[in-house]
């Protein structure tokens, strides 16, 4: 049986009001743009793009609850990771600021543990949260705006042969089948006294102990996915030139936003060379705690 | 040769050289001396990840080039679906185990992936092209799935794993062949391993950050160094010792797709995030490429081993 992400034809959505190839295309253009930013300021503008297409895009927050709580909480883990130990930071800054240093009234084995909040560390924190969530965000969007019976010939229109566009098709509608069937077998194992939690046993142990949830979600696909060749061998799957059931046009409004997504992109790569954007922390910030 | 592929190779060497041009050219020295563009700055990071991309799969349809009458190519009906299938269960086992299972800290967010067994097993069961799709595709979507967006270096990289799992199908002496790959993979382990000793001093490390105490990285770092060797013998053990041709097979291919892949990935952060380079080797190959074995040595002869039987038993 399969699953279908949770797609439905929503009134007034922007997202959908357009063809899917050209929001992919845009899609693509912001993805690559956010990555050449760390300054908070052009970063801002992106994540206004992002929560433009997400409050517009008819998308009920019932709907999506879950997968913002879990990437949103993920995001924030990171950030404050990043923040609390100051590593992956020491990449884009080189000079730290102290506000405030934390010391603690206990030593493990010799080591104090420290904390230092920089203004460094601050930013750099606050840049990477909404950096990965303008880009989380209009990922997200993309399963419950894009329709699924459009997913070959979206894939097809951007220049794929048929076979490979068939293909992205049937992947993207197996990733919601393959993830009910993790859990169904995680859940069916742990009935039997499954634990992927426990820790022991040396490393082998801990690896062999994904053999139990690996090996029959992976055979079962295959074992099923004989049907769905089947299928496509009685249609005669791959003898000509493939026809696609629905055709999609560009209108007026894909080729613009087709030509902003172009844009955004040219004008982020041309800015990046240009030596802009690169990690910003407020002067007035730096000449208060230097 | 029909147009069609001399086509696509000659644009594709077109784009190439454009590349090169830009960065070599305009961008090989320092901005003062009037350089264009300078390249070993994190921004400029879209083109060269693009080089990246296309230079990956330029490798690719290089291999395929050279061996095109080889039946591993054909793709058809099964293939599609495989490849599919293949990528649909990397990007839900990276999905679901990037977060669950335990994390090793690097310079940049490598994960403990057990979900490497995929493309691998993809790779040596069911040949090079669904191999590439399983890891490039399925390495993707599960980015994407995470929220990570997307490092399209890494995905070639993923791709080029199940890439080089199947190419085990283009030798007609499977055993040579086999021996060659050991004794490739087995050098260049010990070369990283290496590189990792003789680096483990140099205190201006970014991942290995004394001074400010970060907890624990001196054991992970240990561990992730020679975790490539603790994988290696592992496979080592699973070749010599179960006798089976097909596990032989399938660890051996993917523990060179495994290295060469990851190696393809983290080479290009040289270029793309200006890291050195046993920085890269260190800070990204290692720990990304021992435990990655250690994952292949267990996880792909089981799938091996279940398929070789469900085939026994429908008979396909």
């Amino acid at each position: 049986m399969l699953v279908a992400w949770r797609y439905r034809k929503r009134e007034n959505s922007f997202i959908q009001s357009f063809d899917p190839r050209a929001w992919v295309i845009f899609f693509l253009c912001f993805l690559f743009s956010t990555l050449t930013f760390w300054d908070v300021r052009f970063l801002l503008l992106f994540f206004f793009i992002a929560v433009f297409s997400l409050v517009t895009s008819g998308v009920k927050w019932h709907e999506v609850r879950r997968a913002f709580l879990f990437i949103i909480g993920l995001v924030f883990f990171f950030a404050l990771l990043t923040f609390l130990t100051g590593r992956g930071g020491s990449e884009v800054y080189e000079q730290e600021h102290l506000i405030r240093e934390y010391r603690a009234s206990f030593s493990i084995l010799g080591w104090t543990p420290v904390l230092k909040v920089t203004v460094e560390r601050a930013f750099y924190a606050v840049s990477q949260f909404v950096r990965v969530s303008s880009m989380a965000v209009m990922t997200v969007l993309i399963p419950y705006s894009l329709n699924p019976a459009l997913y070959g010939i979206t894939f097809k229109g951007l220049g794929l042969p048929d076979k490979f566009a068939y293909a992205m098709d049937l992947t993207m509608r197996f990733i919601p089948t393959f993830g009910r069937d993790f859990q169904l077998t995680m859940d069916a194992q742990r009935a039997r006294g499954y634990e992927l939690e426990k820790i022991s046993g040396g490393i082998v142990q801990q690896v062999r102990k994904l053999g139990p949830i690996v090996v029959p979600v992976t055979i079962h696909a295959i074992i099923s996915s004989e049907d769905i060749i089947d299928a496509m061998d009685l249609r005669a799957f791959g003898v000509g030139p493939r026809a696609w059931l629905d055709v999609l046009t560009y209108t007026t409004r894909d080729r613009i936003l087709i030509a902003a997504g172009v844009l955004i992109l040219s004008a982020s790569i041309t800015l990046g060379l240009m030596g802009f954007g690169k990690f910003w922390v407020p002067q007035v910030l730096i000449q208060m705690f230097s | 040769m029909d147009k069609k592929f001399t086509n696509v190779l000659i644009s594709l060497v077109v784009v190439l050289a454009l590349f090169a041009v830009v960065m070599f050219v305009l961008g090989a020295k320092e901005p003062a001396e009037g350089a264009m563009f300078n390249f070993s700055v994190d921004q400029s990071s879209v083109v060269s990840r693009f080089v990246f991309v296309v230079i990956g799969i330029a490798i690719a349809f290089g291999v395929y080039f050279a061996t095109q009458a080889n039946k591993a190519w054909e793709v058809g009906t099964r293939e599609v679906v495989w490849m599919a299938i293949g990528a649909a269960l990397y990007a839900v086992f990276s999905f679901v185990f990037n977060g669950t299972v335990f994390v090793v800290p690097s310079a940049s967010q490598v994960a403990l992936r057990p979900a490497i067994a995929i493309p691998m097993f993809f790779g040596f069961a069911f040949g090079p092209v669904v191999g590439f799709f399983t890891g490039a595709v399925g390495n993707m979507f599960g980015d994407a799935l995470t929220g990570f967006g997307l490092s399209p270096q890494w995905s070639i990289g993923n791709g080029l794993i199940g890439f080089i799992s199947g190419m085990w199908m283009l030798f007609s002496d499977k055993k040579k062949s086999m021996d060659m790959v050991f004794y490739i993979s087995g050098a260049l382990a010990v070369i990283a391993a290496l590189l990792f000793f003789l680096n483990r001093s140099i205190p201006n490390m970014l991942y290995f950050d004394v001074e400010n105490g970060i907890f624990g990285d001196a054991q992970i770092s240990l561990f992730a160094g020679i975790a490539i060797l603790i994988g290696f013998a592992l496979i080592f053990g699973v070749r010599y010792f179960f006798k089976n041709e097909d596990v032989a097979t399938a660890v051996t291919w993917g523990m060179l797709g495994n290295i060469l892949g990851l190696l393809f990935a983290s080479l290009s952060d040289i270029v793309i995030n200006g890291l050195s380079l046993p920085a890269t080797i260190v800070g990204q190959f290692l720990p990304a490429a021992g435990p990655n074995l250690i994952f292949a040595a267990i996880l792909v002869p089981m799938l091996v081993v279940a398929y070789a039987s469900t085939r026994r038993q429908s008979g396909r």
